[in-house]
């Protein structure tokens, strides 16, 4: 363990919050709360919020939604603001956080197709979609690595994978005790179908974020290598303005990465925000 | 998703008349479907209800905005009075902060100012703008219509 390891762990006093402007504007929802914010510097409906933010008429009322702020990065990786007409699936929607920021990028515009296999997870995404108000959205709960069973092609796709979770160390203590090899491995197997059944269900030259919120190769930079070695994609480099981010990891354990220098992460101590890992990768 | 029935133009606008009726209020709603008899749900513009409902695992369209009962009046839902709420004109209860939290938790309130109200018909619920719920008005008191899942807890 690193003996100063406490400074990676995030304060629980202040949460983060999204607004919702798909019922709000962000300056009215600011002259209504009665708790302290602050700016998030790279994201403009993103907010730190410290106080009884889970008690509040605006949360009932859905003008915010509390979402971790790393989990507000990946839908950013898609050009959503600029082509609100398009079709898109979140393959692994639940409880639909990501599905409801995506929604409010596109002002209830295009179609949103919200995927999910856990019939308990979908009852949480029914709640959410319903409460931001957000019309686009179609609910649907195919096992995602077999997504092209849908027959449907999307122009974009965000596969935010299910994980180990190994990022939120700096918030959940309980990770570490779960952490081991082997629950890796199997997790690894698993994104690499996932990332295949997504792939299928993929237009040509569409674009597809891979995410995680875990800090493992095997979980990140190796299911890119395995997606660019074995199918037509191809990463590319995406930058967020106020965002520190890092390269991915090139080479683990004598395996050498392929595409790792056009992925992301994102460390919990250089934002405040959970670890995570963003890949945008376009089919050719 | 069983869809019983995707309305047509002449379908939406008599919804739309039933809601002017109701919160003197025009609004104009697009892509509307039923689930059997009563269950109002609308889409966004660009879902094609048709094609998506015939997905095997479909799970859920849109939203839901509520029910349409036989003596021509609906219930919203939430978000249903939320697109409705803030041009409504008539059966509008206004209440302040305090009565807004108590019948957010699933309370009902004594203590309102009513706008154009009818005794024993659904009306929303707001503070200043903001629309808290639907309730029905009874002789002293509104009844609270805000279902258990969706409360302030």
């Amino acid at each position: 363990m690193l003996p100063d390891y406490e400074k990676f762990f995030i304060s629980p006093e202040w949460k983060s919050i999204r607004v919702n402007t798909l019922k709000i504007s962000k300056e009215k929802l600011l002259e209504k709360i009665d708790f302290e914010v602050k700016e998030m510097p790279w994201y403009e409906y993103g907010l730190w919020a410290k106080g009884e933010i889970s008690r509040s008429l605006e949360y009932y009322m859905g003008y915010y939604h509390i979402q971790e702020a790393g989990s507000m990065i990946p839908p950013l990786f898609l050009p959503l603001q600029e082509d609100k007409k398009s079709i898109v699936i979140d393959a692994c929607a639940a409880p639909g956080s990501k599905t409801t920021q995506m929604a409010m990028m596109m002002e209830n515009n295009g179609v949103i197709i919200a995927n999910d296999v856990n019939i308990k997870r979908i009852r949480a995404l029914v709640h959410n979609v319903q409460k931001a108000g957000a019309m686009n959205v179609v609910i649907a709960a195919y096992d995602a690595r077999r997504l092209y069973s849908m027959g449907i092609e999307a122009d974009y796709i965000l596969l935010d994978a299910p994980c180990t979770a190994s990022g939120k160390i700096a918030k959940v203590e309980s990770i570490i005790k779960k952490w081991n090899y082997a629950r890796i491995k199997a997790m690894a197997r698993k994104q690499k179908k996932l990332i295949e059944g997504a792939y299928h269900a993929l237009k040509k030259d569409g674009v597809m974020v891979y995410s995680t919120c875990s800090i493992e190769p095997e979980e990140n930079e190796e299911v890119i290598d395995f997606a660019i070695k074995n199918f037509n994609l191809e990463p590319e480099k995406f930058k967020i303005r106020n965002l520190k981010t890092r390269q991915g990891i090139k080479e683990w354990y004598g395996k050498r990465y392929e595409g790792a220098e056009k992925c992301i992460r994102i460390w919990p101590q250089d934002n405040q925000t959970e670890g995570f890992f963003i890949c945008r990768l376009r089919k050719y | 998703m069983q869809i019983k029935k995707i309305l047509n133009r002449k379908e939406i606008k008599k919804i739309e008349e039933i809601i002017e009726k109701n919160y003197g209020c025009k609004v104009r709603l697009r892509n509307m479907f039923m689930t059997g008899d009563e269950k109002l749900w609308i889409a966004g513009e660009d879902v094609n209800i048709v094609a998506l409902s015939n997905l095997k695992n479909c799970y859920r369209i849109g939203i839901y905005f509520g029910r349409l009962k036989r003596n021509n009046k609906i219930k919203l839902s939430m978000e249903g009075a939320t697109i409705v709420g803030r041009k409504a004109r008539k059966n509008i209860a206004i209440v302040g902060d305090k009565e807004a939290i108590k019948f957010a938790e699933g309370n009902d309130i004594h203590e309102y100012k009513e706008i154009d109200c009818e005794k024993n018909n659904f009306i929303i619920v707001k503070r200043s703008n903001d629309v808290i719920g639907v309730g029905i008005l009874r002789d002293d008191y509104i009844e609270n219509l805000i279902p258990k899942a969706r409360r302030m807890r």
